[in-house]
């Protein structure tokens, strides 16, 4: 009788406080669903919807020139896709885009940092300057460099060109030129950026390590080597993360220099997409290779990210 | 590799701009002493080891060891390890790769690195954290893995700047023994920078007492407690530090609130002086100079007497069971021997 008596108090005593832990936990969850809700349902109006509505339309053949031969496929145009040239060109196109555009980035911006770090005056001028290409339209960018910099004999470009001895050069016109200049376009905007990450990286780092190096004999290469670099590590990766990201999208820069000409010399995989679906008007073969493309960003990145979580 | 360690400093001044952070340091470190540089914050005891060290120049003056003038010489050429601060553990690598970075530097094969790792992180007790990073150690511990990484490349001089500043109060005594330990049996010469007038008194063979950017004494701790050069040392040095009472000298004899006492000076005449007594110094004994206690600080074995002298307050320490009560009157003295004058111009000793 006594345990009984005992345990049913116990559980009595129990149960109301829980249950009322219970219906504040719900209260809160419903609260909190309330508050995502605006966003949640923008951001699947906005990016879920049409990438999901992309992946139907490849599925169709969808050709405004011809709609006539309209109609489901399948997966016809990957299949087209898989043998078909000009996309394998665009795809490696794409990968030197990106592999030479963010390499650059990454060590001119770390140069530049290193410099930066050691000057005693002026680093905030240096900072000021420096965002100037990032604030820009990348269509601006291109548009600049096209006229004022790369044009023949006007240009600033090929006016040092011509001075230094190298004769004008047609910059946008030659296949390998062409492919030299947007990436430098595309470099000399977003440098800056890369810089402005690890400067900040950079100026974080404890000074006093730096004096314990030199007390224990390390060189400046040393230092640097063994000291800067794994320190700087994340903040570099994080660079190369989102500068790739950004590289095997880039668009406005490169349609408007080039348009991914001369012939298909500079037509990265997003502008082949482009120029087949509304150039070409075939909606759904365009469809496929924007898929193939979001596909490609997908590995690249999810090889990125596994490459940050190692050690 | 490892020389003697003989250090002396020539007039070694620092400038700040317009601020003179040094104003001429002379001071000469024998061979394996253990030195301690003590002073209040903004002294230039830190400076001075950082000048020491070769991580800031000084504006004048010349820093010798081993009667080489390494004034101009790069940090890395001095073979000098020293002990930050903030320890300056490298937050990357693990303890034993912290401990082995100065003797990879030094290009020693790695045949030799891993057993001398072992070694020092043996005879500073963390050999069981080697693979832990910083990040995953205690603060003592992260201390005597900065301790490591500076025994382990056998440097001439060991230069450590307020290493037990950031450990808990237990944790400081304990490292202290040990510290003294260790560097005794390295035999290595070490300047140790610290405010903490106790460590330096218990660690140090010798010091020297900076204030305001000059070195004020040189000593022994013995010798600066005894006989402080000046009324700034005297009030930094001892805990509770010494009474310094404004008083009147006449013909051998100090007045204070009324009161005269005699000291051991035999100067003639009359003069206006700094009297110093040491809180342990004074006695309470019949016909003295008659003090009302304010207030008692036990602290167990002993206690701190704050006393009301007609308006000078003068701080006392007495034997446990020998403690007044508060608010009751009592009569103190001094020895001669006991009492310090200071000028109050020039703020010297007598």
């Amino acid at each position: 009788m006594t345990t009984t008596a005992v345990t049913s108090a116990g559980i009595a005593s129990e149960a109301p406080r829980s249950d009322f832990g219970r219906v504040l936990a719900q209260r809160e969850r419903r609260f909190a669903a309330a508050l995502l809700a605006p966003a949640f349902l923008a951001l699947l109006a906005t990016t879920t919807f049409p990438l999901l509505f992309l992946v139907y339309t490849s599925a169709f053949r969808m050709d405004l020139a011809m709609p006539f031969t309209n109609g489901f496929v399948g997966y016809e145009n990957y299949q087209v896709l898989l043998s078909d040239e000009r996309f394998w060109t665009s795809l490696l196109v794409s990968l030197v885009y990106t592999g030479s555009t963010v390499a650059l980035q990454v060590i001119i911006g770390l140069a530049l940092a290193l410099l930066v770090m050691d000057l005693k005056r002026g680093q905030g001028w240096f900072r000021v300057i420096a965002i100037l290409p990032v604030v820009l339209s990348p269509a601006v960018v291109g548009m600049i460099w096209r006229t004022f910099m790369l044009a023949p004999e006007f240009g600033i470009v090929d006016f040092l060109a011509i001075n230094a001895g190298l004769g004008s050069k047609n910059w946008l016109g030659d296949p390998t030129l062409a492919m030299v200049s947007v990436i430098a376009i595309h470099t000399w905007q977003w440098t800056p950026f890369a810089f402005m990450v690890l400067l900040a990286s950079l100026a974080s780092l404890p000074e006093d390590i730096y004096e314990a190096a030199r007390l224990d004999r390390a060189s400046a290469w040393q230092r640097f080597r063994r000291i800067t670099l794994p320190l700087l590590r994340p903040a570099i990766v994080m660079v190369i993360i989102m500068r790739t990201m950004v590289a095997l999208t880039a668009f406005a820069a490169i349609f408007t220099v080039t348009a991914g000409g001369p012939g298909t010399a500079t037509e990265i995989l997003n502008l082949y997409a482009y120029r087949k679906s509304f150039t070409e008007l075939s909606i759904g073969y365009g469809s496929a290779l924007a898929v193939a493309l979001l596909v490609v960003t997908i590995i690249i990145s999810g090889i990125l990210f596994a490459i940050r979580r190692a050690k | 590799m490892s020389g003697q360690g003989q250090v002396s400093f020539r007039n070694i001044v620092k400038m700040h701009g317009e601020f003179a952070a040094l104003k001429g340091v002379n001071f000469d470190i024998k061979p394996g002493e253990f030195f301690a540089l003590l002073g209040p914050s903004g002294s230039g005891k830190s400076t001075t080891l950082r000048i020491l060290a070769g991580l800031d120049a000084p504006t004048a003056g010349r820093v010798l060891i081993d009667d080489k003038d390494v004034t101009s010489t790069n940090a890395r050429d001095r073979d000098i390890a020293m002990v930050f601060q903030s320890y300056a553990l490298y937050p990357h690598m693990t303890v034993a790769e912290n401990i082995a970075f100065p003797l990879e530097m030094a290009k020693l094969p790695k045949a030799e690195i891993t057993p001398a790792v072992k070694d020092a992180a043996r005879k500073v007790k963390i050999d069981h954290l080697l693979d832990r990073k910083p990040g995953q150690l205690s603060g003592g511990q992260q201390q005597r893995c900065a301790l490591a990484r500076a025994i382990v490349r056998k440097a001439r001089l060991f230069l450590l700047d307020e290493p037990l500043s950031n450990l808990d109060a237990k944790l400081r005594l304990e490292t202290r023994a040990e510290l003294k330990k260790l560097q005794r049996s390295l035999g290595v010469t070490a300047v140790y920078v610290t405010h903490d007038q106790e460590e330096a008194m218990t660690l140090a063979d010798r010091m020297a007492v900076f204030m305001s950017g000059e070195i004020q004494q040189v000593g022994t701790p013995a010798e600066v407690f005894a006989r402080p050069n000046s009324i700034d040392i005297a009030g930094f040095i001892g805990n509770p530090p010494m009474n310094l009472v404004p008083a009147r000298y006449v013909d051998g004899d100090v007045i204070i609130a009324g009161h005269r006492l005699k000291t051991t000076a035999t100067t003639r005449g009359e003069r206006d002086v700094v009297v110093g007594l040491r809180p342990g110094a004074l006695r309470m004994a019949v016909g003295g100079l008659g003090a009302r206690v304010d207030l008692i600080e036990d602290l167990g074995d002993t206690a701190v007497l704050d006393l009301d002298c007609a308006g000078t307050m003068i701080r006392m320490r007495v034997a446990d069971g020998n403690i007044p009560g508060e608010g009751d009157t009592i009569s103190i003295t001094a020895r001669p021997q006991d009492i310090h004058l200071f000028d109050p111009a020039t703020r010297m000793r007598l």
